[in-house]
């Protein structure tokens, strides 16, 4: 069920960078775990999805704007930020 | 005062409150003290501002002076998990990825705790993001059972039931998305309900599987238990999850000695200890003498709930911990580069082992090729989970198993092996997949090690399952218990 399975791939996807050692450990681990979930291949299932619900009726709130943090608040929690905003690396080349 | 007070209920403790004969100070200034003692044994709390602890007390106090008490939990201190907001506190999920992070607003039990005059006192250690059964993923420090010190106190929310054991406070708040309030309760001798999925709102408590996490409270007997869930069970907009006014009333609690107890065929045998079965038997004997009625039921795809969860929580969290990338607040890497460069650096920095096992693992059952394979089977899986146990609960009141299979492990014994640690939360996950309460009673012990079975009832049965906890501990002597320190 696991064939296929890439770690590099995978690391990428996730966006996390992996030491050699980490690889070769979080491979073996998840082959383990994977193996441990045939147990859903196997089995006979209905169609119906679960979407996890307890009520039938949907508790959707009115769209409507509400008290927000604030500027300072949020930047004070950034990593970085400068005049009220919160800065991060260059996105865009100075060519336009 | 002749007794110590960090040995008293909480229901004591507000009785004596409210009798002037205590007041919130004095039993900050007291658990302060044993914070000093006992904290550094255990490992239970991350960080305890005693000031505001103080400050919190010294206004309880005045309310209470000028007659503007705001119930049971007036200058009754409660310890928060650190994946739950409280503006000013900390906020941690004890992962190095928030590690410096203080809160700009209240989650939305710390709101009502407020509301009700209750002491939000410090933060509990945790597993990171709440991922794991040993608390041992905490980048923060490690925390051990008060009953063993050489041993976990089981997790996520093992700071939370250490803390109880250990007498460091006398209410906590817990998360639980596979087991995480009931296994450590059940480990620490002390009792945590995981409330029906919708009851609380999750409004300020850090995302794991948003499909599956409830908070819900901890305490040393039932009856504080209740206590605390009355201050928190209210409709809440702010988490489209949460039961509307109209949809959350609680099934009546009825007489716990006619209550139709359900015990799920072969969850007593294969993986269980022996002396967990004793005391879970012992517990259903119990129930028996006082006249319940007790039969056995099928649930043919118990077998499916480890592997289903594993599935469902995983792609969860890989989704939910996508917002941790550098930019809003968390880590950020010192490494420059490009945005995805540095993106990149700060979670490889930022998250423990544990975290990124689950991320590249729900990554890849989310992933082209495979989502069909993993996640969509998962998700039926869960459909026929949900089905059973609801066909089930439709003959019986509740459904009564161990809690945990075996009492509490040694720190370290099952570290380098996932999937064992997983198979922790057997019979703790199939509540979470189909929504259900639950909550784990102490029943005994194992040596000297705590056990608890575990009640779960219909949605919305969370009344029937405390008078059936109450039923219990009025009859034994496990209520209130404390690890000697």
């Amino acid at each position: 069920m696991a064939e296929g399975f890439d770690i590099d791939h995978l690391a990428k996807l996730a966006r996390l960078s992996l030491t050699a050692e980490e690889k070769a450990l979080y491979s073996s681990q998840l082959n383990q775990i994977l193996g441990h979930f045939q147990a859903l291949a196997n089995a006979d299932l209905p169609a119906t999805i679960d979407d996890a619900r307890v009520v039938d009726e949907a508790a959707l709130r009115s769209d409507e704007p509400g008290p927000v943090l604030g500027a300072e608040a949020v930047t004070r929690i950034a990593p970085a930020s400068r005049d009220g905003q919160i800065s991060v690396p260059r996105v865009v080349d100075d060519e336009s | 005062m002749a007794d110590a007070l960090h040995t008293l209920s909480a229901a004591e403790l507000g009785r004596r409150l409210a009798a002037g004969t205590l007041t919130s100070r004095a039993l900050c200034e007291a658990l302060i003290a044993r914070h000093q003692a006992v904290n550094d044994k255990v490992g239970a709390f991350t960080h305890l501002d005693q000031a505001d602890v103080l400050a919190q007390a010294d206004a309880s106090d005045a309310r209470r002076k000028a007659g503007q008490g705001r119930g049971p939990l007036e200058g009754i201190p409660v310890a928060i998990k650190d994946n739950i907001a409280v503006k000013g506190q900390p906020l941690t999920c004890s992962s190095k990825m928030l590690a410096p992070l203080v809160s700009p607003y209240d989650s939305y039990v710390a709101e009502r705790l407020r509301a009700a005059g209750a002491i939000l006192y410090g933060r509990l250690n945790m597993d990171e993001f709440a991922m794991g059964s040993s608390t041992e993923n905490s980048a923060l420090r490690k925390t051990f059972n008060p009953w063993d010190l050489a041993r976990i106190p089981g997790g996520s929310s093992g700071g939370s039931a250490a803390a109880l054991a250990a007498g460091l406070v006398p209410l906590s708040l817990g998360s639980d998305t596979g087991g995480s309030i009931r296994q450590p309760a059940s480990h620490c001798g002390v009792v945590g309900l995981k409330p029906t999925y919708g009851l609380i709102s999750r409004f300020g408590l850090v995302a794991f599987a948003s499909s599956l996490d409830q908070i819900g409270p901890m305490a040393r007997s039932v009856e504080d238990c209740e206590l605390l869930l009355n201050a928190l069970a209210s409709a809440d907009a702010r988490d489209m999850t949460c039961f509307g006014p109209s949809d959350r009333t609680l099934a009546a609690a009825g007489d716990a000695k006619k209550l139709r107890i359900g015990i799920p065929k072969g969850f007593l045998g294969k993986g269980v200890a022996p002396e967990v079965a004793a005391a879970v038997n012992a517990a259903v004997e119990f129930y028996r003498a006082q006249g319940c009625a007790i039969s056995e039921v099928e649930l043919p795809s118990a077998d499916l709930a480890v592997p289903t969860y594993y599935v469902v929580a995983t792609a969860e969290a890989s989704s939910n911990l996508g917002r941790y990338d550098g930019v809003r607040y968390g880590h950020r890497s010192a490494v420059a580069g490009t945005p995805v460069e540095m993106m990149t650096a700060s979670r490889s920095e930022g998250f423990g082992p544990e975290v990124k096992r689950r991320i590249l693992l729900g990554t890849f059952v989310l992933s082209a090729g495979y989502a069909d394979a993993y996640y969509v089977r998962a998700l039926r899986a869960r459909a026929k989970i949900r089905a059973e146990y609801l066909a089930a609960l439709a003959g019986v009141d509740v459904l009564l198993t161990p809690t945990v299979p075996t009492p509490a492990f040694k720190v370290g014994e099952k570290a380098s092996d996932p999937l064992q640690l997983y198979l922790e939360d057997i019979f703790t996950i199939p509540a979470n997949l189909a929504g259900l309460p639950a909550i784990s009673v102490p029943c005994g012990k194992s040596g000297h090690l705590p056990v608890g079975f575990h009640l779960v009832g219909a949605p919305l049965s969370e009344v029937k399952l405390l008078a059936a906890g109450r039923l219990f501990e009025a009859a034994h002597g496990y209520a209130h218990q404390q690890a000697a320190l």
